[in-house]
């Protein structure tokens, strides 16, 4: 693995990445193939879109800078929260990409962004807001609040 | 064309548990509410487990704490874990005194909790005896964990002579027990842990730091007033108790009340557990700690029946002023041909050659005394002066205008450990 190489990520929709291995490294998934030898000139990545494939490299560069430049916590973390202002439909995008690639800092942090969607919300408001069909029954519905009654105390 | 992205619900199983992860228990209900489809969140043993990961897997294994194939003992394992991290960092024992007999780590007032592998314990701290030397000698005093059944189980350990039944080395079962956030109590029985005490006390206990010796005895009172009384599970234990007066009690219940900061912060440079070694080449305990109006207070933490009884402050400053280079003749005076008393030790920590930062005046104790009857001291106010040399690598040393030494300190723990420690026997936990 020569330093400085170039890697080059294929989007879904033909869209072509060129991006320095050590960024690329970031990518488990990616990490895995370049050290087992089967890294060719470019590698597919099929389930992820070139707009988000883009956010995904932009998370990455920026965190392989981050571990050279040793910001602090707070930089850090404002750094994310922006990054993170998407829509819902692009975070769950996001959240897939991640999964796939196997980048856990972008995973976790997609992951807890939705969380803190949820928290402090009530069944309803978590229905209306991430569009969940309440399939209950009005009996299986009382049952199921009564068994987790003591959360609502 | 994109294809529609994915709702909440069809994302995969794994995507969920790392989602809901992140929440507390209400939340997880909440959700389960929703739908059928999240229905079985609150008894899945693999959510609960993921909580307890994502909270304190930094620290421990939560899934080597009990076999969790069950939801409920999962459960149980989080809302243990949930009150039990308020035990890490260390605590005081306050109250009467303890019972004849014991060795010298069973006197010190000291007990720190950590995190293990599957357990958390707790040991009693005191300095080590040997003249010169900063170690800290670690003795396990309890333990606390998950049976198998998910139940949770405390034991406790005694030192020879501690109890006067003979009980051996294993250790055996008692309760540990919070009475507010910032109270332990560790007595005889074997309900594991429990914390029922805190919706009968009255006073609100909103203490962050370590409270004074007087709020901390209404806690007391507060607590064994409660078990007298004649309703439900009080009555049960009233009851329980007057079965075991038959029997010989096998340990004083010992009360401790926790220490606000152990560390320094970098608004707070002073504060936190200290040791250093005093004149008389002993190592001992200091406890710094910032009040609300800005001031210091520098307490020395000691045997109880020393004479000065377990708690006595050792110097204060209303403020945190420091005086900045350049530094009068004066102060110069004061701090150059100090012997400093880290240099009696037997290993080698280097004092030498360290340049003083920064340096802040400080009044011992006597000040509050009336002078005429302090021995040796004509009311000469310059004999209750000292001051505290910050060095330029963020330590610092202290000492008094009426002697010639200078008492470098150091932490005691860090990051959670206790550092230089020295562990006594009982070394398989």
């Amino acid at each position: 693995m020569a330093p400085g190489k170039n890697i080059t990520l294929k989007s879904s929709d033909g869209e072509e990445f060129a991006i320095e291995e050590t960024v690329a490294m970031e990518s488990q998934t990616i990490r895995h193939m370049i050290e087992d030898d089967c890294a060719e000139s470019s590698i597919p990545v099929p389930n992820v879109t070139a707009k988000i494939l883009s956010k995904v490299i932009e998370y990455c560069k920026k965190h392989v800078e981050f571990a050279a430049t040793k910001p602090t916590d707070e930089e850090l973390k404002s750094w994310d929260t922006e990054f993170i202002k998407v829509d819902l439909n692009t975070l769950y995008d996001l959240i897939l990409a991640a999964n796939y690639l196997n980048v856990k800092g972008l995973l976790d942090l997609t992951c807890e962004t939705v969380a803190n969607m949820i928290k402090g919300k009530n069944p309803e408001e978590i229905r209306k807001r991430f569009n969940i069909k309440n399939d209950f029954t009005p009996e299986e519905e009382a049952d199921i609040r009564r068994e987790n009654q003591w959360a609502f105390e | 064309m994109e294809s529609p992205s994915p709702s909440f619900t069809d994302l995969p199983s794994d995507i969920h548990l790392n989602i809901l992860s992140f929440l507390p228990p209400s939340s997880i209900s909440a959700v389960a509410c929703t739908s059928r489809r999240f229905s079985p969140l609150p008894t899945s043993p693999s959510l609960w487990l993921a909580m307890c990961d994502r909270r304190w897997g930094r620290f421990t294994s939560p899934g080597s704490w009990a076999a969790p194939n069950c939801g409920s003992a999962s459960r149980r394992l989080y809302n243990a874990l949930d009150k039990w991290e308020n035990l890490m960092g260390f605590w005081r024992r306050i109250g009467h005194g303890h019972g004849s007999g014991g060795a010298h780590a069973a006197r010190y007032p000291l007990v720190f909790f950590e995190w293990n592998e599957n357990s958390i314990t707790g040991f009693r701290v005191s300095p080590c005896n040997e003249p010169g030397s900063y170690d800290v000698v670690k003795s396990p005093f309890v333990s606390l964990g998950m049976s198998k059944d998910g139940e949770t189980v405390c034991y406790r350990w005694f030192e020879e002579g501690e109890s006067e039944t003979d009980l051996g080395l294993d250790p055996i079962a008692v309760n540990v027990s919070f009475v507010g956030p910032n109270h332990l109590v560790v007595e005889e029985g074997n309900r594991g842990f429990g914390s029922e005490i805190e919706e009968n006390l009255e006073v609100q206990l909103g203490i962050q730091s370590s409270s004074p010796p007087d709020q901390a005895t209404l806690e007391m009172y507060q607590y064994f007033a409660n078990l007298t009384s004649p309703s439900g599970e009080k009555g049960f234990r009233k009851q329980k108790r007057r079965e075991k007066g038959r029997r010989k009690s096998l340990f004083e219940t010992e009360h401790f009340v926790k220490i606000g900061q152990y560390c320094p912060s970098s608004f707070r440079p002073l504060q936190g557990l200290w040791k250093g070694i005093s004149e008389n080449r002993s190592l001992e305990f200091y406890l710094v700690a910032y009040d609300d109006l800005g001031g210091i207070t520098c307490r020395h933490i000691s045997n109880p029946g020393s004479q000065f009884s377990g708690y006595s402050p050792l110097f204060w400053s209303p403020n945190a002023d420091f005086l900045i280079p350049p530094f009068s003749k004066e102060e110069l005076d004061i701090y150059t041909s100090r012997v400093h008393t880290g240099d009696f030790n037997l290993n080698n920590y280097d004092f030498e050659g360290r340049l003083v930062s920064r340096i802040l005046c400080i009044n011992s104790s006597y000040n509050l005394v009336i002078p005429d009857l302090v021995e040796g001291h004509n009311g000469n106010l310059r004999d209750v002066e000292g001051r505290i040399w910050e060095y330029d690598d963020g330590s610092f040393g202290f000492g008094f205008v009426r002697d010639d030494f200078v008492i470098d300190l150091k932490r005691v723990a860090f990051e959670g450990r206790i550092l230089d420690s020295v562990q006594t026997k009982f070394a398989n936990l």
